[in-house]
Parts: C-alpha cells; sequence; structure tokens
C-alpha cells in the first residue's frame, strides 16, 4: 500500500470509483477470503441438513446440537467473513448532527406549556382539582383487585400449626412413629395426623442417647423444656428461622442440624441454638411424649414457627 | 422491482429520506462494541426457544401421576409443571435441546449484559447524553435477573422450589407489609393455594418480555437518535462516527454474528447439560438437597446472604429480620439505586457537565476504573460466597472457616483491588505509547559509517495505516455495462 | 488464507478451536449413557431408561464360602453369618492393621473408639471403603484405596463380631426387585439433604463433609444406611424398612452412579455453580472472542 492513496479528500464524495481504496475488500486476498467463507457455508449447509436428519433417525440430543450448532456457526462465520473481508474496508464516516435545539426553541415550547397551561389550569382551578381527586381515587380503588383479589390476609396463619395437644407424629406416609422406630442416632421428618406433607407442620424428629433419668440428654437443659422429650427423643421445627429452607441435615456425631441452604448450623444438645452461620433464632421445638408405645405431641409449638416477620412479637 | 417498492412506501410513508440516513448508519468496528449484541440475540433466541417451550410446558400446579419415559418416576404424583416439564426433556423431539438452550442464553444473556455494562462504565459511555439509555439498559438487566429467577422457578423441581421457598420468605421480611405481599402472591402462606406457577408464568413468559422487549426498541432507538460513542483515534472527533456503514457491511457482520451466537448456545445446549431436573424430582416442602444454589446471576445475593450475621431486630412486639432485609432487599434496592444514580453520582464528582461523543481510555480515568473494578470484584466476591459449601467441599477445609473468610475478603479484595487497579493505571499512563502499535525503527548505516533511523513503513493497525474515513458513497462509480447488466466482478488494483 | 491466520487472529481462532475441542470431549462421554436415554424417549416410553442398570444387579456374595441367611421376608436383603473359620485370620489381621488404636480386643483405647457391638458390617464398611487404617488423624476419614480385599475384610469384620454380638450385619443385596421409583423418593427425602440430590456430596459443618456415592458398592450402601458411619444419622428398619433400603441402594446403584446426563456432559451433578462458570467462561467467553475476531483491524 503506497503513501499516496493515504492522502484522500475528506470533503463528501457523491460518487465513488469502483478502485477507491475505501471500496476494496478489506482482505488482501480476497480470492482466499472468498474460498474461506465458501467452506464455511458449505460445512454450514451440511450441517444444517445433518440437523435435519439426525432428528429423523435418532432425535440424538448431542448429535442435534452437534450438527444444528456447526450448520449455524458456519452459515455465521461465512457471512461474518463475507463482510469483514469482503465489502468495503471504509473508513466511513458519518457527521454528528446536534440534536438538540437552539435556545429560542427551548424556550418556545417551556413557554408553551407554562404559558397555556397555566392559563387553563389556574383558571379552572376547581376542574383540575376534581380530576386529580378523580385520578388519585381511581388509582387507589384500581388496586383493589389488582393486589387485594391476589391472596387472603395473613390474619393468625403464620402465628399457628396443625400441631395440638395429642396430635399423633406420622411419617411423611401417614404412617405413627412408634417408639422403636428410631434407633439412637435416628432422624425422621414428621407431621401431625391427617396433615402429612404440610409445610409449615414438617417437624424434625431425633432420637439422641438417653443417658439416664438422673442424667438427661442435654437437649433437656433448656429451661421450662426438662419433660419436652421422651425416652431421648426429641422434636424440632424442621422450617429454618432464616429463610424457612427444610433443615434436613442433621449430624450425628456433632449432634448439629443444619440448613442446607445457608448453612445455619443449629446445637440440638443447646436446645438448637443457632451457633453458626445467618439464622437469628432457635429452631421452635415440640414437646412430645410417649403414648400407647406411639409418639404423640404433648402440646402445639410455642411460637412462630420459620422465618421471622414483622408481626412476630 | 427495488426502484418501485421503494416508491410504492416512500409514497406513504415517507421512507426514502430516512431510510438512506439509516443505511449509512456508522458503526464503529471496536470489537467491544458487539457485546450488547451477544445479549441482543441471546435474547432473540430466548424468545425463539421459549415460544417452542410454551407448546409444551403446563404452568399448574395440579398433581398428576408421572407416565413418561424416565423410569424412577413412573407412578409418582407430581404436578403437571414439573411432569410436563420432565415430558418435554424425554419425550418431545428436541424437545431437551431447545430447553437447554433456553437456559444457557438466560445465563449467557445476563452475562453479556455484565460484560457489556462493564465495557459501558470503564469507558465513560454513560456520560451525557447517554444518561438515558444507560438507565434503561440497568433496569433491563434488572428486569433480566427478575425473569431469569421465575423461568428457573416454573419447572417445580426440588432445587427451584428451594429457591421459591426463599424468595416467600424474602417478601415475608418486609417490615409492615412483607406478611401480605407474601400472602397476596402466593395466595395463602407458603407454599400457597397453587397460583405461584401460573403466576411467574404469566410474568415470565409475557409481561417481563414484553417490557424488556420495548425497552431494546427504546434502547436501540436512543442508540440510532445519538448514534454510536466512538475512542478517540485518527480522524474520529466529537462530531463524527467513523467505521462501517449499516448497509452492507455491518448487516453481514451482524447477521453472521447472529447466527453464531445461536451457535454457541445450541452447542452448549446439548453438549452441556443444564439443570437436569429429572435427577432433582418434584418440589416437596419438606424435601431439601445440598448445593442448591440459584443460577449465577442470583448468586450475589445468595452469596449475601449467607455471609450476612444473624442480625434480626426485636421490639416493641414486631420483629425486623435484618439478617434477610439488609441484605435481599435492602442490598439489592441500593445496587440498582446505585447503578441507576451512576451518571449522576459521577458528575457530582467531577463536575463535568459537557457532552461526550469520545470514549474514555479506562487507564485516563484511574479512579473511575478503580471504583468499577473493586465493584465487580465486590460482587463476583458476593457471587463466589453463594458457594461456600461446594468450595469447602473442593478445598477441604471447613465451612467455618470458609464462611469466616468471605465475611472478610468479601470487603478487602475489592479494597485492595481499588488501589491495585488505581496504580496500574497511573503507570499505564505514565509509560510510553501503551496500546498503539510499535512502529519498527529500522536502523541503517551509511557508506560513511553513519547511523540513522527510520521509521518503518505503516503496517495494518497503526494510525498512519488507515485512510482518511469519506462518507458513504451516494454513487459507486460503474462502467456503462456494469450499469446495464448489474456489476460483475471487476479486477481491481490494490 | 494465510493472512487470515496470521497474527492476532491467531489467538481467538486456536481458543475457539479448543472451545470446540471441549465440546466434543465432553460429548463422548455422555454419549453412551445419552443413547441409552434417547432410546427411550425416541420410543412411545415403553422401554425403561434404567432398567439396564437395576435388573443387571445380582446379589454379590462375599467371600467364597459364605452363605446367605435367607431371609423369609423376600425384601432384598440378608443378613450373611461369616464363617467361623474367618475369626482367626480376622484376628491375626486386626492384631497387625487395628489393635494399636483400637485396642487388642477393641474395646478402644483414648485414640479410637471401642468397637464391640457395632457388627461385622459396620467393620466391613469402614475398611472395605478404605477408610479404616486411618491414613492420618484428619476430621473425618476419607474414602481411598482399600487396604484390604474384599476377603480380609470379611475376616476382620467377623473376628469384631466374634468379640460381641449385636450390631449391623454383613448383608448381601438381591436389587432384583427393587422399585427405584421408590427408592428415588426415599433417597430425596432422607439421602438428598447430606449427600445432594446429585449424590456428589458436599461440606458439612466443622469441617465434616457428607461423601461423594458414586464409588459406593450396594453392599456398603446398606452397611452405611444400617450403621450411621460417623456423622450420617442411624436409620434402623423401624425407619426404613429392608424393602426400602434396598430400593434406595437400587436407585442410587443406578441413577445416583449412572445417571441419565441426556443434556450432555454433567458438569459434576454440582448445580448451578458449575453451570455458571461454564456459561460465562466457555459462553460469553467465546462469543467475546468472536467479537474480538470481528472487530480486529489489523
Amino acid at each position: 500500500m503506497s503513501d499516496e492513496s493515504t492522502v484522500k479528500p475528506t470533503a463528501p464524495l457523491p460518487v465513488a470509483a469502483l478502485d477507491d481504496p475505501h471500496q476494496l475488500p478489506y482482505a488482501r486476498h480476497p480470492g482466499r477470503a472468498q474460498a474461506v467463507a465458501v467452506v464455511a457455508m458449505i460445512i454450514g449447509i451440511l450441517g444444517c441438513i445433518g440437523f435435519g436428519i439426525t432428528y429423523w433417525v435418532s432425535d440424538q440430543t448431542q448429535w442435534e446440537a452437534v450438527t444444528l450448532g456447526v450448520g449455524l456457526l458456519g452459515l455465521g462465520f461465512g457471512v461474518t467473513a463475507w463482510g469483514k473481508y469482503l465489502m468495503a474496508q471504509g473508513p466511513f464516516v458519518e457527521e454528528r448532527h446536534p440534536f438538540n435545539s437552539s435556545d429560542e426553541e427551548v424556550k418556545e415550547i417551556t413557554a408553551a406549556i407554562t404559558q397555556r397551561g397555566g392559563i387553563v389550569v389556574g383558571r379552572r382551578k376547581l376542574l383540575g382539582g376534581l380530576f386529580a381527586i378523580g385520578s388519585l381515587a381511581f388509582g387507589v380503588v384500581a388496586a383493589f383487585p389488582l393486589i387485594r383479589s391476589l391472596g387472603p390476609k395473613p390474619g393468625r396463619m403464620l402465628f399457628v400449626t396443625n400441631w395440638r395437644r395429642n396430635s399423633q407424629l406420622v411419617t411423611v406416609d401417614g404412617r405413627p412413629v412408634h417408639k422403636n422406630d428410631l434407633e439412637v442416632g435416628g432422624v425422621l421428618t414428621v407431621f401431625p395426623r391427617g396433615f402429612a406433607g404440610s409445610s409449615p407442620d414438617q417437624t424434625i424428629l431425633l432420637r439422641i442417647e438417653e443417658l439416664g433419668p438422673e442424667d438427661p440428654p442435654l437437649s433437656l437443659a433448656s429451661p421450662g423444656r426438662s419433660d419436652w422429650t421422651a425416652l431421648g427423643y426429641v422434636a424440632y421445627s424442621k422450617m429454618c428461622t432464616h429463610l424457612g429452607c427444610p433443615v434436613g441435615l442433621y449430624q450425628e456425631q456433632t449432634v448439629e442440624l443444619v440448613c442446607p441452604c445457608h448453612q445455619s448450623i443449629f446445637n440440638v444438645l443447646a436446645g438448637a441454638v443457632p451457633e453458626f452461620g445467618p439464622a437469628p433464632r432457635p429452631l421452635p421445638q415440640l414437646p412430645i411424649k410417649v403414648q400407647n408405645g406411639f409418639l404423640v405431641a404433648q402440646d402445639g409449638y410455642n411460637q412462630p414457627i420459620g422465618p421471622g416477620f414483622w408481626e412476630r412479637p | 422491482m427495488i426502484d418501485e417498492s421503494v416508491r410504492w412506501l416512500d409514497d406513504r410513508l415517507g421512507i426514502a429520506k430516512g431510510g438512506r440516513t439509516l443505511l449509512d448508519k456508522i458503526f464503529p468496528d471496536h470489537w467491544s462494541f458487539m457485546l450488547g449484541e451477544i445479549a441482543l440475540y441471546s435474547f432473540v433466541v430466548l424468545i425463539a426457544t421459549g415460544v417452542f417451550l410454551s407448546l409444551y410446558f403446563v404452568p399448574s400446579a395440579h398433581e398428576v401421576v408421572y407416565h413418561g419415559s424416565y423410569l424412577p418416576l413412573r407412578g409418582q404424583r407430581v404436578s403437571e409443571a414439573y411432569s410436563s416439564t420432565v415430558g418435554l426433556s424425554f419425550d418431545v423431539k428436541s424437545g431437551l435441546l431447545i430447553r437447554q438452550t433456553h437456559h444457557w442464553a438466560a445465563d449467557v444473556f445476563l452475562g453479556s449484559i455484565a460484560v457489556h455494562m462493564a465495557r459501558i462504565f470503564f469507558t465513560g459511555a454513560f456520560r451525557k447524553p447517554r444518561e438515558l439509555n444507560w438507565i434503561v439498559g440497568v433496569t433491563m438487566l434488572m428486569l433480566g435477573i427478575v425473569n431469569g429467577f421465575l423461568g428457573y422457578s416454573l419447572p417445580d423441581d426440588l432445587v427451584s422450589g428451594t429457591g421459591i421457598r426463599i424468595a416467600y420468605s424474602i417478601i415475608e421480611s418486609v417490615p409492615l407489609v412483607g406478611s401480605y405481599l407474601g400472602f397476596f402472591l402466593f395466595g395463602g402462606n407458603y407454599p400457597g393455594n397453587g397460583v405461584i406457577i401460573p403466576r411467574f408464568y404469566i410474568l415470565h413468559v409475557l409481561i417481563l418480555p414484553v417490557i424488556i422487549g420495548g425497552l431494546i426498541a427504546v434502547h436501540l432507538g436512543l442508540l440510532v437518535k445519538q448514534k454510536h460513542t466512538q475512542f478517540p483515534g485518527k480522524g474520529k472527533t466529537e462530531d463524527n462516527v467513523v467505521g462501517t456503514p449499516m448497509f452492507p457491511t455491518f448487516i453481514a457482520k451482524t447477521t453472521g454474528f447472529m447466527f453464531m451466537t445461536s451457535a454457541v448456545l445450541l452447542l452448549l445446549g446439548g453438549l452441556a447439560q443444564i439443570n437436569p431436573i429429572w435427577q432433582f424430582g418434584q418440589y416437596e416442602p419438606y424435601q431439601i438437597s445440598y448445593a442448591v444454589q440459584p443460577d449465577w446471576y442470583m448468586g450475589w445475593l445468595d452469596g449475601a446472604l449467607r455471609i450476612m450475621p444473624s442480625w434480626e431486630w426485636v421490639g416493641w412486639g414486631h420483629t425486623l429480620p435484618l439478617e434477610v432485609f439488609l441484605p435481599a432487599v435492602v442490598f439489592p434496592g441500593l445496587t440498582f439505586g446505585f447503578f441507576w444514580g451512576w451518571p449522576h453520582i459521577e458528575k457530582r464528582f467531577t463536575k463535568d457537565l459537557a457532552t461526550h461523543n469520545l470514549l474514555d481510555r479506562p487507564r485516563d480515568r484511574p479512579k473511575r476504573t478503580a471504583f468499577g473494578a473493586a465493584m465487580l470484584m465486590f460482587y463476583f466476591m458476593l457471587f463466589a460466597a453463594s458457594s461456600t459449601d461446594v468450595m469447602a467441599n473442593f478445598f477441604d477445609v471447613s465451612l467455618n472457616v470458609v464462611l469466616w473468610t468471605f465475611r472478610v475478603i468479601v470487603f478487602v479484595i475489592p479494597i485492595i483491588t481499588y488501589f491495585v487497579t488505581y496504580q496500574i493505571c497511573n503507570e499505564m499512563r505514565a509509560a510510553e505509547g501503551i496500546g498503539k502499535r510499535k512502529r519498527a525503527m529500522v536502523v541503517s548505516r551509511s557508506d560513511t559509517g553513519a547511523y540513522s533511523t527510520v521509521t518503518a513503513e505503516p503496517r495494518p493497525g497503526d494510525d498512519a495505516h488507515e485512510l482518511d474515513a469519506i462518507p458513504v458513497p451516494t454513487y459507486i462509480n460503474l462502467t456503462p455495462e456494469e450499469l446495464e447488466t448489474g456489476p460483475g466482478v471487476r479486477r481491481v488494483m490494490r | 488464507m494465510r493472512s487470515l491466520f496470521r497474527g492476532r487472529f491467531l489467538v481467538p481462532a486456536l481458543l475457539l478451536v479448543s472451545v470446540g475441542l471441549f465440546g466434543l470431549l465432553v460429548f463422548l462421554p455422555s454419549a453412551s449413557s445419552a443413547t441409552s436415554g434417547s432410546s427411550t424417549s425416541a420410543n412411545t416410553g415403553s422401554s425403561g431408561a434404567g432398567l439396564k442398570a437395576n435388573s443387571g444387579q445380582f446379589p454379590q456374595t462375599p467371600g467364597s464360602s459364605s452363605s446367605p441367611n435367607q431371609s423369609p421376608s423376600g425384601d432384598g436383603i440378608y443378613n450373611v453369618s461369616l464363617p467361623r473359620s474367618f475369626i482367626a485370620p480376622g484376628q491375626a489381621l486386626f492384631a497387625a492393621n487395628c489393635a494399636s488404636c483400637h485396642g487388642a480386643d477393641a474395646s478402644g483405647t483414648d485414640r479410637a473408639p471401642n468397637l464391640q457391638g457395632l457388627g461385622a458390617g459396620t467393620v466391613d464398611f469402614w475398611v472395605s471403603t478404605g477408610r479404616m487404617p486411618l491414613a492420618n488423624s484428619s476430621i473425618q476419614a476419607a474414602r481411598k484405596r482399600p487396604r484390604f480385599n474384599n476377603l480380609q475384610s470379611l475376616e476382620i469384620s467377623a473376628y469384631v463380631q466374634s468379640l460381641a454380638p449385636g450390631g449391623v450385619k454383613v448383608p448381601t443385596v438381591n436389587l432384583s426387585n427393587a422399585n427405584v421409583g421408590n427408592g428415588f423418593r426415599l433417597f430425596t427425602l432422607n439421602c438428598a439433604a447430606c449427600h445432594t440430590i446429585t449424590g456428589a456430596g458436599d461440606a458439612l459443618a466443622d469441617g465434616a463433609y457428607a461423601p461423594s456415592l458414586h464409588y459406593a458398592t450396594s453392599r456398603q450402601i446398606v452397611e452405611a444406611v444400617r450403621s450411621g458411619p460417623g456423622n450420617m444419622p442411624h436409620f434402623g428398619p423401624g425407619n426404613i424398612s429392608n424393602a426400602e433400603v434396598r430400593d434406595i441402594t437400587a436407585y442410587v446403584h443406578s441413577y445416583i452412579q449412572h445417571p441419565i446426563n441426556r443434556g450432555g456432559f454433567g458438569l459434576g451433578g454440582i448445580g448451578p455453580v458449575g453451570e455458571g462458570f461454564v456459561g460465562l467462561l466457555i459462553g460469553v467467553g467465546a462469543l467475546m472472542l468472536v467479537c474480538f475476531w470481528i472487530g480486529d483491524r489489523t
């Protein structure tokens, strides 16, 4: 490329010669570039055909992806190479005309708004006020069906579960839990009878080694909860106090419950207090007892289960 | 033929003048200007694949018995949403390819938006007059994240159901109205009365895509109206744009790029498995899998939730779960408020009220660049914090140690990044000719023994090598025969 | 052509090629499992995708001379009574390899727990997975290449069993009547919270971890469920019946260890973390390289 070609007039040229350097292809060897594009496009066509065949013959996901992917890649590469290497290389320029208006025009439109508007609104304040009130009223009442129809009010629902006095503990299949069902170190998800699978009622039942009546398991340590367990069985709400995930991860040796979502760690032997992670409160404990060989709840939870919310005291 | 069509349209719409301007619109050649197109074409792929999926997906929590071909699920009671998603993965021809391509396209869509946004930020392309387009872009990022989460939630599998559960609890954490919002949105106490999947569905397939599509139109409309920015260079001023015209060069390149974007997404969609919901099973609120994370673009929120200390405020008969409300409501609110306001915030510091069409090189704005790098690192650290458990497992470190490490380095590493970046920028500015192609110097010895240095011929990539830019020609000088028969191949000399 | 592949274009091109090769590589291992899946979907879905993995299991007979104790219930899990002849060689192995920590009579020392009464199944789990003898005193014993072969492991187990009655027996598992669907359901309910739904395992609190399930044999699965090694809870027959354990084992053995990765490379089964990296590095990364090529003017 010679130096002369770089010196070109920048004035607008309505007519360009086909041999103007700006009109030349970008590729140094356009023939070769074209060959590359041709090969790419042929591969692309073959790929697309291959996809059609794959679809009819096997519907194998990987082959479908490879054929169609190669097909589109080939076509796309070919067209891009065509644009990049074989079209007028330029560079071309476009003037950037300021699109903002003159000060005069800005003043005019401002005046139009304030003066015309000011006159009508200023003279008819009543109409303006009524329309504003009406619009506001519409806006408020329109929100009723838009928002209020969506669902019920919470009421007391966040405060109660279906656990009641003498609710029988059942598994997710509805089978009552017998006192011999769990071995020491066992874990089971339980629900109140009749509500198997219900989200707020999910409760995790653990059986911890009982060290004898005069040396009770440490889980009884919480004041006022000494008789909330039976035969080493202890039950806590399975709903994490952080974000409500099921606290299904029980580490038997360290006697910890871990929330798999955000790794809050609850120390079961200290009343399921969170000792690590973002959970703010202990898991609520369900007082349980043995009745006729089966486990039942002494009472419901004494506090709302799950994550915190504004109305929670 | 073309002539007649144009005339017909022009008589009715007057397209000739504006259309010509559009065809001549100049696109800068720099590669970083194509990043937004990845997002655009990912969106196209999302729409195309999404339409396909909507033909098979049933947005219903209604329980059915699964009868498809995946054996472990046979006979299980699952929701129609889950059953139809497994069905379109196993029993609809090409269904899995399309479903996975859709999911990958969402991941790449948001990834490319992030990269594109970083380019805009670091080069100062958001400055006057383009603040509005920045705001539109940030809004699309936010809506894209929300829509991605909604789509991720639709199959009603164990992993996404856990995500919905967390979303519900986050809504519940808002003071005063939280529990009401949760009950309204879900139609009752979690998991609600089965309305959440249809509601997410209509948001995911209609409302949000229409808004995003409208914003894309605004985004591109503003781009055409305000014209592109450009990097400084030979012949490039505040008052022009240098590059290649829309027609035919840019159209060819960008069409090809659309095909290649689709190709990459399809290849990912068929070769790299994503979200194998048949392995996860139907969501039940009492079941959980370990190692559940949201998709990557929600990771920063999940990370923030993980490393937040357990600060719950209780008083006056009320509870304010700050450990949820701060990282999951206030923090993203601040984040997007900050992003939206960034052009204005920067003006406060720079007092720069001028119009800018030439871009900054990042090193020339060391403070902004360092700040941007620190922000990126901050969000990346939060993203990494969303996989504390996976990391603890992978590196065989205690979970507790990993969490505490993140609580510290989430703040420390961005600060270090700031100072390191600032230093690098300044040193790059101090060094001569960084970023420019070095012109070779030829040293020659004359007969008399004197040495002289001569600058070598300009090479491609040098400014001196570039031609001066000319306006797009109206006519091309064709020979009379070519005008008759159409231009053929004419051998031109370089 | 030479000009095309010169200079700066070479780097992105090579990277793209390597991305493509990566795609091909990830495709190869998945192809076999995907074919078994696709054959089901291409047809009306009458043939079960995992039947092969399920019906191919036969009761493993641990040791040549042991005889399965046929349980009348036919629930697929039979306890093996280890022959008395195993005790003497087992004692020798125990004395040489285990007694230094657990004591000569396996009653434990201040370094290692009492093994008496844990049963042969417990011992067999720890020894046959290579966790015992312990390599180093880390928080949790890691699965590694076992030091003892199957027979030796059973001999040691027989010796420990002979010291005290009770505990977990060495089982043999017949998966031929297993219901993988039930196994899947029970796996999700009881196992996924720690081992993850894909069985990949993950970190627990205090430096412990739930191991991957991808290498466990049927016998080890049953032994682990019943004995609750380490931090794993104990699942007794009152909680999970023998038939249910068999179903879980069948599920782990088929769909956990040989997942139907119809969608391609499984990315380690660790969910969105791996997917995010692939999407950003390979997806966005490859497309950025394409951008670089398109915009390159040198």
